[in-house]
């Protein structure tokens, strides 16, 4: 008996879905059964093992009206195929194409967690937007080589589907490397096994550096944004201040799940109650002074004082908390974000004092 | 300085009723052993546990790693300061002992991480000592003994079991000997080779357990340590040794320093080496910026240096001395290479730098110590503690070491990363 035949589902705009050129980009979702224009190639690719049963098609300002609504209608009518494989485009270097191929990837993903894949050339503003979560072939800028493309594409899903680890990964996983199958890097970073030890690399870039020979560096340094900061407080005696620290601490039984590394969460808890009960989730400092007396992470008892001297009107009865220990810095300004756009919907707190570790 | 070390290649150990090496053979008396660890009044007991490759075994509470070592000369000190009297480490003649490591496990530590290895399935594939024959010792605590106290009464329960081993192997023929002879002072000034100096992060103390840190150096720690000059031969030869716990960073590695060798191996014919300075991160700014000041100041004004790789230990924290520092030599005109370990899986590599210098624009990526794996493999036997044992993850979640499936830090697992530089291991973007 030969193994069962995999369901594969397109996702094309309109002019590759041959519906129409700009003048049918408003048209909603419609679905062909099997491959349509560039599914063509797809399915030679795929060859016996796979079958495109159906195209989902959508007008591309259609969809750019409403990309997270869309996806989830479209991600709808691709969940009614069943498929074990989702392709979307390739969208070169059409812009709503290309969100519209990223959006429906990553909707698809998360809801069927099959393999999505999708392509689309550097310029695409959807490469950054979706690399998270697709699997993004590098194409060309213009509709050209799209045999070769599809070749690529579906070696890549066939690549996902096998049980095959990469044996380059420290880690071992299932994770073809971007380089060898012709995709946009997905904002991962692994340890991977090197032909050179860390030390050879280091003399002999330091030594081409010395001799003033071109060197490459490993990692290109970054450009950080420089913050002003905020107008001062006027009148303390009047201000609701609330309490905010990255150091981890948390009520006993660390409810909200923070990681003690690599953290990705923060929490908003009822300091009184905190206070009665507490522990520490931070990994990366020496938490006993904290654990014998969390008041020295978060000035609660300062600041009680304060509010009792009449110097300070009011302290927010909620605390603020994340674990901030080698969390990437981009998460770390979302959950900033967050927390600055809760205080602010609160309405009441004038100020924050933020203590870090 | 000159040292020899002469390496015997081990290929088989074995319990016997003495204690000798013959034609690659380590037989071993474990009653021997054991009295010679129970000699340190700190020690209730100790269990000791030979293993080799393939076998279904996983040791646990790894706080050490050490490679059988000793002076071939009665009147020299092993691991000084250690176990040996105070001398300067690094010149006569060591016999060191190839494919054997002693694997040194605390079973009653209160620490939530500690290091795992194992013989048999991906750990043992990944890791050197997964592919060595091992002796494993596991001391508990005597009665009223302080907990610190007695990790450095474990940790140099390691250090003499080495030498022990290694003394055992007295006439055995040498395999190879390789030769370490540096004298600095007679380096030509006038040489047109590129003078280069190595600094080394030797420790950190923001992990310091119970407020204390680990002895690393002669016999002390290094915690208040200002930048010093060390000759790289010290570092090999047992003057510097692992911390109380294993983080990518063991005796083992540091006795074969992969810079060092490096740097030694391209000596007098792409570089000239001169020296190495042994410096510790700072948990103040104050200290920092003052330790950057002298290390920068001793790497260009006293050593001469034109060049200089900057080496880092596991931690977010020591990235910001390492940088510091290599701002301050830049500006000295003293070029460098800086390493960098990310500290999370997502983002790019720019995204997880956490300096910001232009200066520093040769950034080596080496390795991500916090990567996690989940290691597939179900152990049966165990060393060092029980299918029972805690294994830690930073994610709140309860595993044990009986568990078919662990989820675990790369920097737990010894020997798989390696802050010396000997890990064939780079960060790429996927």
């Amino acid at each position: 008996m030969g193994e069962k035949k995999l369901r594969v589902v397109n996702y094309l705009n309109q002019f590759f879905g041959q519906i129409g050129g700009e003048d049918k980009a408003v048209l909603g979702f419609m679905v062909k059964d099997g491959p349509v224009g560039p599914g063509l190639a797809l399915q030679k690719a795929l060859g016996d093992r796979a079958e495109i049963v159906a195209t989902v098609i959508c007008g591309d300002d259609y969809f750019a009206e409403n990309a997270d609504g869309n996806a989830k209608e479209g991600a709808r009518l691709v969940a009614a195929y069943q498929p074990d494989i989702f392709f979307a485009g390739p969208s070169f270097a059409g812009g709503r194409y290309g969100v519209a191929c990223g959006a429906m990837c990553k909707e698809v993903g998360a809801e069927l967690g099959i393999p999505v894949i999708t392509a689309m050339n550097e310029e695409n503003p959807g490469v950054d937007l979706y690399r998270k979560y697709a699997f993004i072939c590098k194409a060309p800028n213009i509709a050209r080589g799209i045999p070769e493309l599809a070749g690529t594409m579906v070696r890549l899903a066939f690549r996902l589907l096998s049980d095959e680890r990469e044996e380059d990964l420290v880690a071992w996983e299932n994770l073809p490397k971007p380089s060898e199958y012709n995709y946009f890097s997905r904002n991962l970073l692994r340890n991977e096994l090197c032909g050179k030890s860390i030390a050879e690399r280091a003399v002999e870039k330091l030594l081409a550096k010395l001799q003033g020979k071109p060197f490459e560096s490993e990692v290109t340094p970054p450009v950080f944004e420089k913050i002003p900061p905020p107008l001062p407080l006027r009148d303390l005696s009047t201000c609701e201040i609330a309490l905010i620290s990255d150091g981890g601490l948390v009520p006993k039984g660390n409810p909200t799940g923070l990681a003690t590394r690599s953290n990705l969460k923060w929490g908003a808890y009822d300091i009184e109650e905190l206070f009665q009960a507490w522990e520490v989730a931070h990994a990366g400092y020496f938490n006993d002074h904290v654990l014998n007396r969390p008041d020295r992470l978060v000035p609660y008892d300062a600041l009680r004082e304060l509010v009792e001297e009449g110097k300070v009107g009011k302290l927010h009865g909620t605390f603020f908390s994340t674990s901030g220990n080698c969390t990437v810095t981009k998460r770390c300004g979302e959950i900033g974000e967050e927390i600055g756009a809760e205080i602010l919907r609160r309405g009441t707190i004038a100020g924050a004092i933020l203590t870090s570790t | 300085m000159r040292l020899e070390i002469e390496s015997i290649d081990i290929k088989d150990i074995r319990e016997g009723p003495e204690t000798r090496a013959r034609e690659g053979v380590l037989s071993i008396n474990p009653k021997e052993l054991e009295e010679l660890i129970l000699k340190d009044p700190r020690i209730r007991s100790v269990e000791i546990g030979l293993v080799k490759p393939g076998e279904n075994v996983r040791i646990l509470n790894i706080c050490d790693v050490v490679q059988p070592r000793c002076k071939t000369d009665p009147e020299d000190a092993d691991f000084p300061g250690f176990i040996g009297r105070m001398q300067t480490a690094g010149s006569g003649r060591t016999r060191s002992l190839r494919g054997i490591a002693v694997i040194v496990s605390n079973p009653g530590t209160n620490r939530k991480e500690t290091g795992v290895l194992d013989m048999c399935g991906p750990i043992a594939e990944k890791s050197p000592y997964g592919k060595m024959k091992n002796v494993s010792i596991a001391p508990t605590i005597a009665d009223g003994v302080d907990e610190r106290d007695f990790e450095d009464a474990v940790k140099i329960a390691g250090l003499a079991t080495a030498v022990y081993l290694a003394r055992a192997a007295e006439e055995h023929p040498v395999d190879e000997v390789e030769v370490f002879d540096l004298d600095i002072p007679k380096i030509d000034p006038a040489s047109p080779l590129p003078r280069v100096a190595f600094y080394y992060q030797m420790y950190t103390p923001q992990f310091d357990y119970l407020a204390t840190s680990d002895p690393c150096f002669y016999g002390t720690h290094v915690r208040n340590l200002t930048p010093t000059i060390l000759h790289p031969n010290e570092v090999l030869d047992g003057g510097v040794v692992g911390w109380n716990v294993v983080k990518a960073i063991d005796t083992y590695s540091i006795q074969n320093h992969g810079i060092i060798k490096e740097l030694y191996r391209r000596h007098g014919r792409d570089l000239n080496f001169v020296g190495v300075i042994g410096v510790c991160a700072n948990t103040e700014p104050a200290s920092r910026i003052r330790c950057a000041f002298m290390a920068a100041s001793l790497v260009k004004n006293v050593l001469g240096a034109d060049g200089v790789i900057l080496a880092k230990v596991t931690g977010g924290m020591p990235h910001i001395d390492l940088a510091v520092a290599g701002e301050e030599c830049e500006k000295l005109g003293v070029k460098t290479a800086i390493f960098t370990q990310p500290l999370t899986p997502f983002g790019t590599l720019s995204d997880t730098i956490l300096f910001n210098a232009p200066c520093l624009d040769l950034i080596i990526a080496a390795s991500a110590t916090f990567e996690r794996t989940k290691i597939p493999w179900k152990a049966e036997k165990f060393l060092g503690g029980t299918a029972e044992t805690r294994i830690f993850c930073p994610d709140p979640i309860v595993q044990y070491a009986g568990d078919p499936v662990i989820d675990i830090e790369e920097y737990l697992l010894p020997g798989v990363l390696d802050c010396t530089g000997n890990a064939r291991v780079i960060v790429k973007e996927y």
